[in-house]
């Protein structure tokens, strides 16, 4: 676990499977989702994120390349990684496309290795579902 | 540009080959992590780089030129180690000043203020420190002098875990201020793993592996199950380290060169497939035998 700076903020797991460039391409989607950072703004430097995180410039810069290939961060010669305008539905959609479904078929399994039926499952999910949604509003 | 540039590199001490054999380069202004046992030849390697050692055979080259007795190579490279000695007729303080002399980069803020808030004492003596500030005191001379060729050999050595944590991070802004070649050696990969870029693991004075700590993070993965079952599933696959657990459960770590698939196929029978840490796999590779410190007690 890190801390940023010196506030305690736990960021970054060290202990997870992802690689460090991994979380920091994710941690940088987060900021986008909740616009903290908007399109068409300038995104963090390799080295502002080196330091936000205590990371070489080389990782940092590894989780900006994720991104720019996924085409969710253009390029300004000269100035800088930008946000697309469009990152936002890039973003949801590869969330949606790999990460979701992926919970979904551990999901399954763990479901049917348990031996609870596709009604009893969907209706678990549906009842969680609207919980959340009840929260939020 | 590439800073440092070996070739089957070899120093004997007498009969034994403190380094043999090694072959790597070192491109401009990354930080690599020099990672072995004790003995593996680490302090012997960084000392030819600073041209304090002699080579045997092969060739070594620092900044182009052979490093050894070599004005260009001394006034671009710092080597920092815990056995550094300085003037006993001077203080801390006059050490400092003196230091800056020799550098022509010398950080002559950055050294007073890392002085300042490590809490040394200008008027003491080098010879009669702990440990502990002794190497950071050592820090600071490195990280002030910015050389383009910085070498820690052991930096922290005797620091407790917040001076540690300090020195690290200093290191990092700094680096990120001022980019240059950094070498830092140490025992505690963990430690320094994220802020290093690459990696050099020595054994024996031989090369295992030079490769950026993101590859060495995934090099390899560990598997935990039955013991037959595993076997099975591995076959002939190369183990680099086994741990049998009670009767019939055993702990594997191979190369991480599985497809996904394989690994599916591997949970599915029931298998743990579990990520390695990068110290355990620089710890498994470089073990003394493949069992490790059971064998010793299980054959007396």
């Amino acid at each position: 676990m890190w801390y940023v700076g010196g506030d305690v903020r736990l960021i970054l797991n060290s202990d997870s499977m992802k690689p460090i460039y991994v979380q920091i391409a994710e941690w940088l989607e987060t900021e986008i989702l909740i616009q903290a950072i908007q399109c068409d703004e300038k995104i963090y430097s390799q080295y502002q994120l080196a330091e936000m995180f205590n990371i070489n410039p080389a990782t940092a810069a590894k989780g900006i390349n994720i991104l720019a290939e996924e085409n969710v961060l253009y390029k300004k010669r000269g100035l800088g990684m930008f946000v697309a305008t469009d990152a936002r539905h890039i973003i949801l959609n590869k969330r949606k496309n790999t990460k979701l479904r992926a919970m979904v078929n551990e999901l399954a399994k763990e479901a049917v290795q348990l031996q609870v039926n596709e009604e009893e499952l969907v209706e678990m999910i549906r009842g969680m579902h609207q919980k959340l949604k009840g929260d939020q509003k | 540009m590439k800073v440092v540039e070996c070739k089957n590199l070899t120093k004997q001490y007498g009969r034994v080959k403190a380094v043999n054999d090694l072959t790597f380069t070192l491109a401009e202004n990354k930080i690599t992590g020099l990672v072995g046992r004790n003995g593996a030849g680490k302090t012997t390697l960084l000392k030819m780089i600073a041209g304090y050692l002699h080579h045997n055979s092969g060739n070594i080259q620092v900044f182009s030129e052979n490093p050894f007795n070599n004005l260009k190579v001394s006034a671009n490279t710092i080597f920092i180690d815990n056995s550094m000695s300085f003037s006993p007729a001077l203080t801390l303080g006059q050490l400092l000043e003196t230091a800056g002399e020799f550098y022509v980069n010398w950080d002559k803020n950055l050294a007073n203020r890392l002085f300042k808030y490590f809490s040394l004492n200008p008027d003491q003596s080098h010879v009669n420190l702990s440990k502990g500030n002794k190497s950071t005191f050592n820090m600071i001379i490195g990280l002030a002098a910015h050389c383009p060729l910085t070498i820690f050999d052991e930096p922290t050595s005797g620091m407790d875990a917040g001076t540690r944590k300090d020195f690290y991070r200093a290191l990092l802004k700094d680096y990120i201020a001022h980019p240059r070649t950094i070498i830092l050696s140490s025992h505690l990969l963990e430690e320094i793993e994220d802020i290093l870029e690459d990696i050099l693991l020595i054994k024996n004075g031989e090369k295992l592996l030079h490769i950026s700590v993101a590859e060495l993070k995934e090099y390899a993965i560990g598997i935990t199950g039955k013991t037959d079952r595993i076997n099975q599933w591995l076959s002939n696959r190369e183990r680099i380290f086994t741990h049998e657990i009670g009767n019939d459960d055993s702990y594997v770590v191979i190369k991480n060169e599985c497809s996904s698939s394989e690994l599916e196929e591997a949970r599915e029978i029931g298998m743990r497939i579990s990520q390695v840490s990068t110290e355990d796999i620089c710890m498994h590779l470089t073990s003394k035998s493949k069992g490790g410190i059971d064998h010793v007690f299980s054959r007396g």
